[in-house]
C-alpha cells in the first residue's frame, strides 16, 4: 500500500530518528551472550525514550496506541536501518503484554506493565518435553494448597524451549490443575516470579554455539493464587491471546532483513570469484526472487489485516515461506563459501544473516521448527485453508 | 478495487470453471463482446482504459479456465499497434482490433535473413493460432511490422504442441517484401518497443499461469477428497495434505510477487521475468505434483490433469527459460549489491 500523508509523515520521524540514533557496530558487540544482552538492553530503552518500542500498547498504559498499518512502518524502518531486532524484551512486550491486556485483572496490569518500560524481561513456560507441536498435553502439575496461611498452587515439572528464560524475571507459565476431560480443559495459566524458590534454570546449548533458549526446572515452586490470568481450568484461551498476540510485523521484519542481507550473499560471490559462474548465477537470482516473494507476501498479510480481510491459514503460509526462503539463503552461502565456511568463526547473538554461513544454516531450523513447526503449518493450511479432512483422532496400536 | 472484483465475477460467469477450454472460435467473440480486446486501450482511443491490474486479473481467469483464445498475444499485439508513431493507418487498425480482428505478437524468436533486394526470408517463432490473425506483428531485422498473413511471400505452418488448449503456429517468410506503410518502427524503435512490451507479456504469462495453478489445486484437492482407499478419503493421508499444502504456498507466494510487480510501475523487465519465472516454475511444480498425486487416472487422457501440465510446460518456455530470467536477475543482484 502506499502511505497516505500521516503515514508519510511518521516514516519521515522514525527515519530522522534513526538517522541519529541507529546504532552501528552492533554486530560486533554481540559476539558473546552477555554483550547481547547489554546491546539489548540499551537499544531498548533508547526506543522506549522515543516511543517506538511499543508502539502497539494503548496510550492508556504509556504505549504508542498506533495502529497496525503505523507499527508496520515502523518495523519497515527499523529493518531498513539495519537496527538490532528487539529480542529480548520480544515475549515482554508483546505475549505477556496480549495477555495482560486482553485476560488479566486490572490490579494485575498495573502490577506488571510498567515494570515491562523499565527493562523487565519476560520468558514463556508452555512447552515441554512432552509436549511441542501437541501444547495441550502438558504435564507440569500445579495444586491448589494453603502455606503459611496463604492460598497458592504448588507447582512441580519441567519447561523447555522457553527463549532467553535465563535472563528473565518473570514467567508466563501454563499449568495442568486436572486431568478430567479433554486435555485442554485443565489447563491453567500462572505468572511466575522467575527468582521463586524452586525455580532453576538451565541454557541449552544449541548447534551453532547459540544458547537463546532455555529449560527450566520447577520444584515445588509456590504462586499465590492472586497471580492466576483468567479462571482454573480455563488457561487454554489465555493461551491463545498469548500465542495471537504476534500481528505479522516480525515476519514482515524479517524478509526486509534477509533482503538487506542479500548483500551479504553478493559480497561473497564476489570473494570467491563466481562473478561469472552461471550456475551460482543462476540460484543467487532465484533466491532473490523467493526473498522479493517473501517480503510481497509478508508485505500482503500486513495489509490484509490492516485491511481486516485476513483468511485462515495465511500466517502459515507466510511462515513456511520465509523459513524455506532462509534455509536456501543460507545454504546458497555455504555452496559459495566452500571449505572455508567449514572452519569455525564467531558467530552473531541476535541476527538470522549473519554472513557465518554454516551458523546461518544451523539457526535458520529455528524458523522451520519453532513457533509451530513447518508440518503444524502444513496441517493448518491443507485442513483450515484447504478444507481437507482432519484425520481421525482415536489412536490405538 | 470494485472494478476488478466485477471484472474477476464477469470473467467466471462468462467461462465458468467447469468447462475447460471452450471453443475458441465462440471465446473470441465472447471475448471481443466483453471488451476484453481493449481493456488497455486508452477511452481517447475508444477502449476501457483500465490499468495493468485489470488485464492482469483477465489473464488469471483466462489461465484457470485453460482459455483457447489467445488473449495474450492479442493484447501484446494491440499494445505495439498503440506504440506505434510510424504506422500510418494507426487509427484503422486500432479500430480493426477493437472490433476483433486478430492481431498477436509473436512470442518466440525470429530466425531471418534479408536479401539483396530488400525482401526478407526465414521463420518467425511462437505466433499463437496464426489461422486466425488478421496480420501479426513481428520483429523484422528493420524493426517491427505488421505481416499480413494472407501476403505474398506469407505463409503459416502449424506446429502441433503437447499443450491441447492452444495452437502453436511458424510464420514462414519466402521473399516477403515488407509493406513501408506497415512499418510500427525502426530498427532504433525495436529495442524499446521490445522492453516496453516484454515486462507485460511476463504479468500476463503469470497470470495465465497462476489462475491454472489454482484450478490445477483445486482439482486436485477435490479428487483426494473423493477418492477413497483403506476405508478413508485419501486426503486424509498427512503424506498427502502437507504436499497439497506445500502447492498452495507456492503459489500464494508467486501470486504475492505478481500483484506487487503488477501495481509497481517502476518494476523492471527484469523483475518482471523473475515474477513471470517464479510463476511459471510454480505452475509447474503444481501439475507435476498434481498428476502423481492423482494416481493412475492422471495418466489417462479422459481425466483433465494432464492439461495443466502442459500448459505448465510450454509456459515455462515462453518468453524466455527460468535458466534465462534467473541469470539475469543474480547478474543484476549482483552488479548493484556487492
Amino acid at each position: 500500500m502506499t502511505d497516505t500523508p500521516d503515514l508519510e509523515a511518521l516514516r519521515s520521524e522514525v527515519r530522522a530518528f534513526l538517522q541519529a540514533e541507529a546504532p552501528t557496530g552492533w554486530r560486533d558487540a554481540s559476539r558473546t551472550q552477555d554483550d547481547f544482552v547489554a546491546t539489548q538492553r540499551g537499544w531498548f530503552a533508547k526506543l522506549v525514550k522515543a516511543g517506538y518500542a511499543i508502539p502497539h500498547w494503548p496510550a492508556q498504559f504509556n504505549g504508542g496506541g498506533r495502529g497496525l498499518a503505523e507499527q508496520k512502518v515502523i518495523y519497515e524502518e527499523l529493518a531498513k536501518a539495519d537496527c538490532p531486532r528487539l529480542l529480548l524484551s520480544f515475549v515482554s512486550t508483546y505475549h505477556a503484554f496480549a495477555t495482560l491486556h486482553e485476560c488479566a485483572s486490572t490490579e494485575q496490569q498495573a502490577e506488571y506493565l510498567p515494570r515491562i518500560l523499565e527493562g523487565e524481561t519476560w520468558c514463556q513456560g508452555f512447552s515441554e518435553p512432552g509436549a511441542g507441536s501437541d501444547l495441550a498435553a502438558i504435564k507440569t502439575r500445579a495444586t491448589r494448597e494453603m502455606r503459611d496461611g496463604r492460598e497458592v498452587y504448588v507447582v512441580n515439572g519441567q519447561k523447555v524451549w522457553s527463549t532467553m528464560a535465563q535472563f528473565a524475571q518473570k514467567c508466563l507459565l501454563l499449568v495442568r490443575t486436572s486431568s478430567d476431560g479433554v486435555k485442554q480443559a485443565g489447563i491453567t495459566y500462572l505468572l511466575m516470579d522467575m527468582d521463586a524458590p524452586g525455580v532453576s534454570v538451565r541454557p541449552i546449548h544449541q548447534i551453532q554455539g547459540d544458547e537463546e533458549f532455555a529449560e527450566i526446572f520447577l520444584d515445588n515452586v509456590e504462586i499465590p493464587v492472586s497471580r492466576r490470568v483468567g479462571e482454573e481450568g480455563k488457561g487454554w484461551a489465555v493461551a491463545q491471546a498469548t500465542l495471537a498476540s504476534e500481528r505479522g510485523l516480525t515476519l514482515m521484519e524479517l524478509s526486509y532483513r534477509m533482503r538487506g542481507a542479500l548483500a551479504r550473499a553478493a559480497t561473497l560471490i564476489r570473494e570467491h570469484g563466481h562473478e561469472e559462474d552461471r550456475g551460482v548465477l543462476r540460484d543467487f537470482g532465484e533466491l532473490v526472487t523467493q526473498v522479493d516473494a517473501v517480503c510481497a507476501i509478508a508485505d500482503q498479510f500486513l495489509d490484509n489485516r490492516i485491511k481486516g480481510i485476513e483468511r485462515m491459514g495465511d500466517a502459515s503460509i507466510v511462515k513456511n515461506s520465509y523459513s524455506r526462503a532462509l534455509r536456501a539463503y543460507a545454504k546458497l552461502g555455504l555452496r559459495v563459501g566452500g571449505m572455508a565456511e567449514q572452519y569455525i568463526a564467531p558467530i552473531t547473538f541476535g541476527d538470522l544473516n549473519t554472513g557465518n554461513w554454516m551458523a546461518d544454516f544451523m539457526n535458520s531450523y529455528a524458523w522451520t521448527i519453532a513457533g509451530g513447526s513447518e508440518e503444524v503449518q502444513r496441517n493448518i493450511i491443507s485442513e483450515r485453508m484447504l478444507d481437507m479432512p482432519r484425520e481421525p483422532k482415536g489412536w490405538v496400536i | 478495487m470494485i472494478e476488478l472484483n466485477e471484472l474477476t465475477d464477469a470473467a467466471q460467469k462468462a467461462f465458468p470453471a467447469g468447462a475447460l477450454s471452450p471453443s475458441r472460435d465462440e471465446s473470441w467473440g465472447l471475448v471481443a463482446e466483453m471488451g476484453w480486446l481493449m481493456v488497455r486501450l486508452p477511452e481517447n482511443d475508444g477502449g476501457l482504459g483500465l490499468n495493468r491490474e485489470a488485464s492482469t486479473a483477465i489473464h488469471f481467469e483466462m489461465g484457470r479456465v485453460l482459455a483457447t483464445t489467445p488473449l495474450i498475444p492479442a493484447q501484446l499485439g494491440l499494445h505495439a499497434v498503440l506504440a506505434s508513431e510510424m504506422l500510418a493507418d494507426r487509427a484503422d487498425w486500432l479500430e480493426r482490433i477493437s472490433g476483433g480482428d486478430y492481431v498477436p505478437l509473436h512470442l518466440l524468436p525470429t530466425k531471418l535473413e534479408t536479401a539483396a533486394n530488400g525482401t526478407i526470408s526465414g521463420t518467425v517463432g511462437g505466433v499463437f493460432d496464426a489461422d486466425m490473425a488478421a496480420a501479426i506483428v513481428v520483429r523484422l531485422p528493420s524493426g517491427y511490422a505488421l505481416i499480413p498473413s494472407d501476403a505474398p511471400g506469407v505463409s503459416i505452418v502449424e506446429r502441433p504442441i503437447w499443450d491441447p488448449s492452444r495452437r502453436l503456429f511458424d510464420l514462414v517468410l519466402d521473399g516477403y517484401a515488407p509493406d513501408p506503410a506497415l512499418m510500427l518502427c525502426d530498427l532504433a524503435g525495436a529495442g524499446p518497443l521490445h522492453d516496453a512490451l516484454a515486462p507485460e507479456a511476463h504479468l500476463a504469462l503469470a497470470a495465465d499461469c497462476l489462475g491454472a495453478a489454482n484450478a490445477a489445486l483445486d482439482l486436485t484437492i477435490e479428487y483426494l477428497g473423493m477418492r477413497r482407499q483403506f476405508d478413508r478419503p485419501i486426503a486424509m493421508f498427512q503424506a498427502l495434505k502437507h504436499r497439497a499444502a506445500d502447492m498452495k504456498t507456492r503459489i500464494a507466494a508467486a501470486e504475492a510477487l505478481l500483484w506487487g510487480r503488477v501495481r509497481d510501475e517502476d518494476a523492471t523487465l527484469t523483475q518482471c521475468g523473475a515474477a513471470k519465472t517464479l510463476a511459471a516454475k510454480a505452475f509447474a511444480f503444481v501439475t507435476e505434483e498434481a498428476i502423481q498425486l492423482h494416481g493412475g487416472i492422471g495418466l489417462t487422457e479422459e481425466h483433465p490433469i494432464h492439461r495443466f501440465m502442459k500448459r505448465a510446460m510450454l509456459n515455462l518456455q515462453l518468453c524466455g527459460s527460468s535458466d534465462l530470467w534467473n541469470e539475469r536477475t543474480g547478474r543484476e543482484a549482483l552488479a548493484k549489491l556487492a
